[in-house]
């Protein structure tokens, strides 16, 4: 069997699996159809505990209604439970959802979301069979193609979205200069030691968590990975804290270096969507 | 559990070692055959297990308060610290049961975690014993837990999970070797073939092999042409076994059918292999050959066929003229002589030094 026919049992088994999950989704079976999506409120916070893991997240008490019951349900983020809630407030409401039927295996996330077709793995099932025929052709026909066939469609859709994208940034940094001020602290710092069972090497992250009362009166709990200097002496430590009126889990503890931050990122992206259509046309001259 | 075990480990080492033998032998549907069987074997696995995990997924797990009985930290440097811990627990609606089992506790929370404490945990309907501790309880199972007195149900405590641990273990591990073996097994023929003459298996541009023996050391070189062992100092063919041991690593399957002659002198031994289409009364069974006389054979014509002093000798065999024939040479100090053997060595001719 030549390597053709490899090639072929590639394109051909993903290309089944595409259409099998085209057809779930055209038959709304896929899991995204089939997920009742509802909007929680946190009624609870509890303290996090100086020292524990950060993994579990906010220990948080949701309630949330099923949509078609009108049932109500109460559920804390015990065990896996969709997205780790790092910020959390009396009152703020999350995006809850869960298989139909089963609100017993409720999953939280930050967003507010409508969930889709469940078109993720059939597409990524058609990108694979995509990356099969640019291989053959350039095995076939010489490097240009895999330039052409990869660097291509990237650039393409990197130039798409680039507009978006600097409008966006444009706006979180025009969102910067809107946010209000308030006092905070660093309630606990929470640690995570892993042991690799290889090398017996020993990994610790630290997580400090801070607190701040918005001008309206919401009790933030937050994670803070970042712009604290010492973490792990943090705990007590005073802070200013910037939030978004709209939204406090969108906060930070250092204005400018944040506006850096989005200007590096903009530019980035600007000169990372560059580089791929250079090497797409590269490609295209050397065909 | 254990059958399933042995199952996968048994899956595991096959496709492993379908995947390493085809890299030896270079066969590519042995390596992609190895990676689908695994490939297949999770796929059938995942699907066998769907029903089962959506008839779990569908019913809610109970909740039940539980006391602690005992519990033991398994002290380690990392944050989450498996703690066995003996519980009762108590269901609203079934007698309470003692359950032993395993979960990782971050150790800020373990004072929690005290003899006689309280808590909640959870368990599939059909499957009580698989506990699982709850650790952040819904504000009415908290009330529920600040309110409870419970009694210790009667011991010994049931493990939540009988067959795992080392048994389990071993019994996939011993899988996984058998299902190795059994392809190395299988294809072991091609494996040494391609030990011998490259992985080609056509022998056709082989580097000499030098091998180390316990307590010598030889060199093989075979080609399609030839096989040729050459032995080290201090060694001789006419070492009992050493010859039969010899050819046999020369020549394996078919090869041993289509010798055209062979030729032993002290430390050198050539097999010189018949070309495609040669008639197969013109070729040599190697394993019909009579190593064991060849010895003898040589003492004889040492002794009996005065060539004086001896200075070499030489063991042709061929079957040129239909039947087997082994002729001994040997040159001394006299002069030079032969003796033929037939295929069982047994002396057919002598010519002596100047006869």
């Amino acid at each position: 069997m030549g390597w053709h026919a490899y090639a072929a049992l590639w394109c051909g088994v993903f290309g089944a699996l595409a259409l099998v999950g085209y057809g779930r989704s055209l038959a709304g079976m896929t899991r995204a159809q089939r997920t009742v999506r509802a909007k929680g409120r946190i009624e609870r916070v509890g303290e996090p505990r100086h020292g524990s893991s950060p993994n579990d997240g906010i220990s948080v008490v949701v309630s949330f209604q099923d949509p078609s019951t009108g049932q109500e349900f109460t559920v804390t983020n015990d065990g896996e439970r969709g997205e780790r809630i790092s910020v959390a407030w009396t009152g703020r409401e999350i995006g809850v959802s869960y298989p139909r039927g089963r609100p017993h295996a409720v999953r939280f996330s930050h967003r507010f979301s409508e969930g889709g077709r469940g078109l993720g793995r059939p597409n990524f099932s058609l990108f694979l069979v995509y990356a099969g025929l640019v291989a053959v052709a350039v095995v076939d026909r010489g490097w240009p193609w895999a330039l052409v066939g990869f660097c291509g469609p990237w650039a393409l859709s990197g130039l798409f979205h680039l507009p978006g994208n600097v409008r966006d940034r444009n706006r979180r940094i025009d969102g910067l200069a809107a946010m209000a001020v308030v006092p905070g602290r660093v309630v606990a710092v929470l640690r995570s030691v892993t042991v690799d069972s290889d090398d017996g090497h020993t990994s610790t992250t630290l997580m400090p968590v801070v607190t701040f009362t918005t001008l309206d009166g919401r009790e933030v709990t937050a994670y803070c990975g970042s712009g604290i200097p010492d973490p792990a002496g943090s705990r007590g430590s005073d802070l200013t804290i910037h939030y978004a009126p709209a939204d406090p889990a969108d906060f930070v503890l250092d204005v400018e270096a944040e506006r850096r931050s989005w200007k590096r990122d903009m530019a980035v992206n600007v000169v990372g969507v560059l580089v791929v259509a250079a090497a797409a046309a590269v490609g295209v001259v050397a065909m | 559990m254990l059958a399933r075990g042995f199952l996968t480990g048994g899956v595991t080492g096959v496709s492993l070692a379908a995947v390493v033998v085809g890299i030896v032998l270079g066969s590519v549907p042995l390596i992609v055959g190895g990676a689908c069987l695994l490939a297949v074997y999770v796929l059938i696995r995942y699907l066998a297990g769907m029903p089962r995990r959506a008839r779990d997924a569908a019913v809610p797990p109970c909740l039940a308060l539980a006391m602690i009985e005992s519990r033991e930290a398994v002290r380690g440097e990392a944050s989450d610290m498996p703690v066995r811990f003996d519980l009762t627990v108590a269901p609203d609606d079934a007698p309470a049961y003692r359950v032993e089992f395993t979960q990782d506790i971050n150790v800020a929370y373990l004072p929690d975690y005290r003899p006689r404490g309280i808590l909640v945990v959870q368990y599939p309907p059909d499957r009580p014993l698989k506990v699982r501790i709850v650790k952040r309880p819904t504000p009415e199972w908290e009330e529920r837990v600040a309110a409870a007195r419970l009694d210790s149900a009667p011991g010994p405590a049931r493990a939540s999970d009988p067959a795992e641990g080392a048994g389990a273990t071993a019994v996939g591990f011993l899988g996984l070797l058998l299902g190795a073996a059994l392809v190395v097994l299988l294809f072991r023929a091609d494996l040494f073939r391609a030990d011998l003459f490259g992985e080609d298996g056509t022998g056709t541009a082989r580097p000499p092999v030098a091998t180390s023996g316990t307590s010598s050391a030889f060199t093989i070189t075979v080609s399609s042409v030839t096989g040729t062992v050459a032995l080290g100092s201090g060694q001789s063919f006419l070492d009992e076994g050493r010859l039969g041991g010899s050819v046999a690593t020369l020549a394996r399957g078919e090869d041993r059918q289509r010798a055209l002659t062979v030729t032993v002198q002290e430390r050198l031994l050539t097999v010189v292999f018949a070309p495609t289409g040669t008639p197969a009364a013109s070729r040599i069974d190697l394993e019909s050959l009579p190593y064991d006389r060849v010895p003898a054979l040589v003492q004889e014509a040492m002794t009996t066929l005065g060539v004086g002093t001896l200075s070499t000798w030489q063991l042709t065999a061929d079957r040129l003229t239909g039947t087997v024939v082994l002729r001994v040479s040997v040159t001394g100090s006299e002069g030079a002589a032969y003796l033929e053997a037939d295929g069982q060595g047994k002396v057919v001719r002598r010519v002596s030094a100047g006869g």
